[in-house]
Parts: C-alpha cells; sequence; structure tokens
C-alpha cells in the first residue's frame, strides 16, 4: 500500500471485498450461465445468501467504515453528493458516498428479495424436497415421477417443472406462481440495478480518481 | 495482518454458507418429518456454525484494529523520530547546511551521495560532516546513527 493513498482513504477491509465480489460472481453465474432453478442455480444463489447475510452482519459489527452508521442511506447525503458532482468538488469518503450507500442499500434489498423467493421456489439444495429431484435427472427423457408430477399439476412450464418448488411437502398449492414472478422481476430489477452500478462506479473513478476502484479491488495487503 | 486477515475473512465466510444451508436443511426437515433427533442434531451444527460465524467476525474485527493500530504507531514513531532528530540537531546548533548533510548521513548517503544531492564538491561535504560529527560528540557516521538509535532502543532490554 502506498503512502499516499492510505493518507487519503483506506481500501475496503477483505471481508467487504470477498463479500463483494462473491456476491458479484454469484450473481453473474445465475444471471448468464446456470439453468433457472437447477441444482447449481440454487447453490450459487445460497452461497449469494450466506455473503448477503455475512456482509450484512457486518453492516453492525464491523470497522467504522463498514458499518450503516458510516453511510445510512439519506437523501440529503445522496443530494449533497450529486451538488458535489455538479460543483466538481472531490471530497475522499472514507466509507460510501451518498449516492453510493443508496446502490447499496438498493442492491442490497434486491439481492434479498431474490433469495428469499428463491428459497420460497427450492428449499435448500441437499434437503428433503430437493432429495425428491435426484433421481429427475433422467427426467428429460422419461418424464416425472407420480409423485412430483401431482404436486406439479398446477404448473405447466413443462421444462422447468423439474424443480419441484417445495416438493410435495406442506401448504398444498407449491410454489405460487407468483413467487417466481417475484424472483424474476427482482432479478432483473438486479441486473439493472448492477448496471447502474458498475455505470456510477466508472463514472466516480473518471471524476474523482481510481482510488474509488482500487479500494474495492486492491490486493490481499489492501 | 494481511494474509491471515484474509484467510479469517475466507473462513467465516465458508462457515456462513454451511451455517445457511444446515438452518435450511432443518426447516426443511421439521416442515417434512417434525421434530427428529436428526433435526436436533442438525440445528445444533447450524447454531453451532452461526455462533462461528459471529466469533470469527468479532475476532476478524479485531485484527483490523490491531493492524489498523499498529500502522498508526509505526506512523507516531516516525514522526516521532523526525521531531526527535530536528531537536537534536538544534540542540547541537548544526548549521541549515550541516542539517542537511546529517540528515543524509543518517538516511544511509555516502559522502558521494551527498555531494551529488546537494550539488557541492566532495570536500565541501565532509568538512561540513566532520562538523556535524564534532558538534554531536561522536567520531565517525555510525556513531551519530548510533546515538538515534540508542534513544530508539530505550527500554528494550538487551540480551540477558
Ligand atoms: C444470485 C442471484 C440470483 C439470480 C440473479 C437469479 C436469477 C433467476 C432467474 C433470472 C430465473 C428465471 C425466472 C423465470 O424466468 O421464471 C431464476 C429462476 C429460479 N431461481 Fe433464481 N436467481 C438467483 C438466486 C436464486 C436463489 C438464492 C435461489 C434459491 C435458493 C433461486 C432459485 C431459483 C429457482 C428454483 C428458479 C426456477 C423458477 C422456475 O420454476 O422457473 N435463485 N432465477
Ligand atoms: C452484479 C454485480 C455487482 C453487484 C451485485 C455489486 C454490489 C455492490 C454492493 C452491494 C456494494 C456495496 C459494498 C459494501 O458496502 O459491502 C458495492 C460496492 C462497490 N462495487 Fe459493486 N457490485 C457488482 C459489480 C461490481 C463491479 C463489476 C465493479 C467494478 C467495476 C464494482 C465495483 C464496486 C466498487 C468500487 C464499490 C465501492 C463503491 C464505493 O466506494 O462507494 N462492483 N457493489
Amino acid at each position: 500500500m502506498d503512502a499516499n493513498e492510505t493518507a487519503t482513504v483506506r481500501g475496503w477491509d477483505p471481508l467487504v471485498k470477498l463479500t463483494h465480489w462473491g456476491i458479484a460472481l454469484a450473481v453473474l453465474v445465475n444471471g448468464v450461465f446456470t439453468e433457472e432453478g437447477s441444482d447449481w442455480h440454487v447453490w450459487v444463489g445460497t452461497g449469494m445468501a450466506a455473503l448477503l447475510l455475512v456482509r450484512l452482519l457486518w453492516g453492525f459489527i464491523g470497522p467504522k467504515e463498514a458499518r450503516f452508521s458510516a453511510f445510512p442511506p439519506s437523501p440529503t447525503r445522496a443530494a449533497d453528493h450529486v451538488a458535489d458532482i455538479v460543483a466538481g468538488r472531490k471530497l475522499a469518503h472514507a466509507s460510501h458516498n451518498g449516492l453510493g450507500a443508496l446502490m447499496a442499500y438498493a442492491l442490497w434489498a434486491t439481492l434479498g428479495v431474490v433469495a428469499v423467493t428463491g428459497f420460497l421456489m427450492s428449499g435448500v439444495p441437499g434437503t428433503a424436497s430437493a432429495r425428491v429431484e435426484a433421481p429427475m435427472v433422467p427426467a428429460v427423457t422419461a418424464p416425472l415421477a407420480p409423485v412430483a408430477e401431482e404436486a406439479d399439476e398446477e404448473r405447466e412450464e413443462a421444462d422447468e417443472a423439474e424443480e419441484g418448488e417445495g416438493g410435495e411437502g406442506a401448504e398444498g398449492g407449491e410454489g405460487p406462481e407468483w413467487i417466481e414472478e417475484v424472483h424474476e422481476v427482482a432479478a432483473n430489477l438486479l441486473f439493472v440495478l448492477a448496471a447502474l452500478h458498475i455505470g456510477g462506479v466508472l463514472f466516480e473513478t473518471r471524476r474523482s480518481g481510481p482510488a474509488v476502484i482500487r479500494r474495492m479491488t486492491g490486493g490481499v495487503r489492501g | 495482518m494481511g494474509r491471515r486477515a484474509w484467510v479469517l475473512a475466507a473462513i467465516v465466510l465458508l462457515q456462513a454458507v454451511a451455517a445457511v444451508f444446515f438452518v435450511g436443511d432443518a426447516l426443511a426437515d421439521v416442515r417434512e418429518d417434525g421434530w427428529r433427533a436428526h433435526v436436533l442434531v442438525e440445528g445444533t451444527i447450524a447454531l453451532a456454525l452461526v455462533a462461528g460465524v459471529v466469533l470469527g467476525a468479532l475476532e476478524l474485527k479485531r485484527m483490523l484494529a490491531e493492524a489498523q493500530r499498529s500502522a498508526d504507531a509505526l506512523a507516531v514513531a516516525r514522526g516521532a523520530l523526525g521531531e526527535l532528530v530536528a531537536e537534536r540537531f538544534a540542540q547541537w546548533g548544526l548549521t541549515a547546511a550541516e542539517a542537511d548533510v546529517a540528515l543524509f548521513a543518517l538516511k544511509g548517503f555516502d559522502t558521494a551521495g551527498i555531494a551529488e544531492l546537494r550539488g557541492a564538491a566532495h570536500g565541501t561535504v565532509r568538512a561540513q560532516l566532520a562538523q556535524v560529527y564534532a558538534k554531536a560528540g561522536v567520531s565517525s557516521r555510525a556513531g551519530l546513527v548510533a546515538l538515534f538509535f540508542d534513544e530508539l532502543l530505550d527500554g528494550v532490554a538487551g540480551p540477558r
């Protein structure tokens, strides 16, 4: 770490960096690569949820800059930052700037919705309901096992039926359509927010220097 | 701290993934089979993992705070040494030029290097250094360095 940089702002701590890049990777992987509702999708999503929970815990007990109290969601602060941008002021922020803070909360909230709706559909990977799915690997050729078929009757998206949301347990009409709907809408919102977020980071980096981005990417020593 | 903090952070995150998995698994099992012994075991594991996450996070925070403190202390020490040097130079009554030369000497430059940095002749620098040693009451560069080193090591016990 070079002296100039430490003199202004320190990089994010390892936990913030790891959760950030872990979550970003999970979103990318689940948005682009895994099949919706597949085991991999659910595993990756579970990992994302765990990272999110730890980051939120860190928001209460972590070091000063990582705490929610260091970047309260405040329209006033956001407006202040807009004013800084307009006036060309480049202030160093120990935590997130006002706009960045709002974006962080928006991203976390959306991630939370995606995770909760995801779990509501799938249960946890490897759990009883998911285990029922295990024999379904050949489902592509031989259609669903009778039990799952009954449970899933109301769901007609043929190729996705293998997910068996919530299995045959519990409250009868499993995996109501709206949950899936919400999951999908939230996921799409997440992509939009992430794009805006990356745009914002790039903009701020151009405006006030590479420190913004280096605090999050900086090496193992940072 | 660097590497250790990263390892600890990674362990905390792995534990968190496992904790989420076990909590979810236990909940699903309760829903399906009610409270079996199996669920209690799972619940215990989940609890232990959650406790591990929280304690690990607290430990990580302590580690980071510690690292910050020693970085701060180092900066203070650096600043303090600078002050000490300036103070002694003043006490010895060094001229501005002598103080410059003395500082370079402390930083490890040899006569030729100092001469180059100051754009002065070797002979001038050598004479100035001699003045510095005389005023400090030492006979060599090593003696000069030792004066400060000695003060820095004050309070550090020697061998035995
Ligand atoms: C990491 C962030 C995630 C993203 C970006 C994401 C994205 C998506 C998308 C785009 C779909 C397709 C929705 C549709 O068109 O119907 C989907 C489906 C699904 N996701 Fe996620 N997801 C994420 C996390 C999760 C998690 C945490 C779980 C469960 C633990 C999960 C479980 C499912 C399931 C079961 C489906 C299939 C729904 C169906 O029956 O069509 N997802 N996901
Ligand atoms: C799907 C992808 C992404 C998601 C969901 C995401 C989410 C987040 C979240 C939640 C934060 C707040 C961090 C915290 O306080 O823990 C954050 C901060 C940050 N992210 Fe991302 N991020 C993504 C991609 C990226 C990418 C690709 C970059 C690099 C261009 C990036 C650079 C940053 C930086 C520099 C910060 C700190 C901003 C500041 O100083 O206020 N992110 N991101």
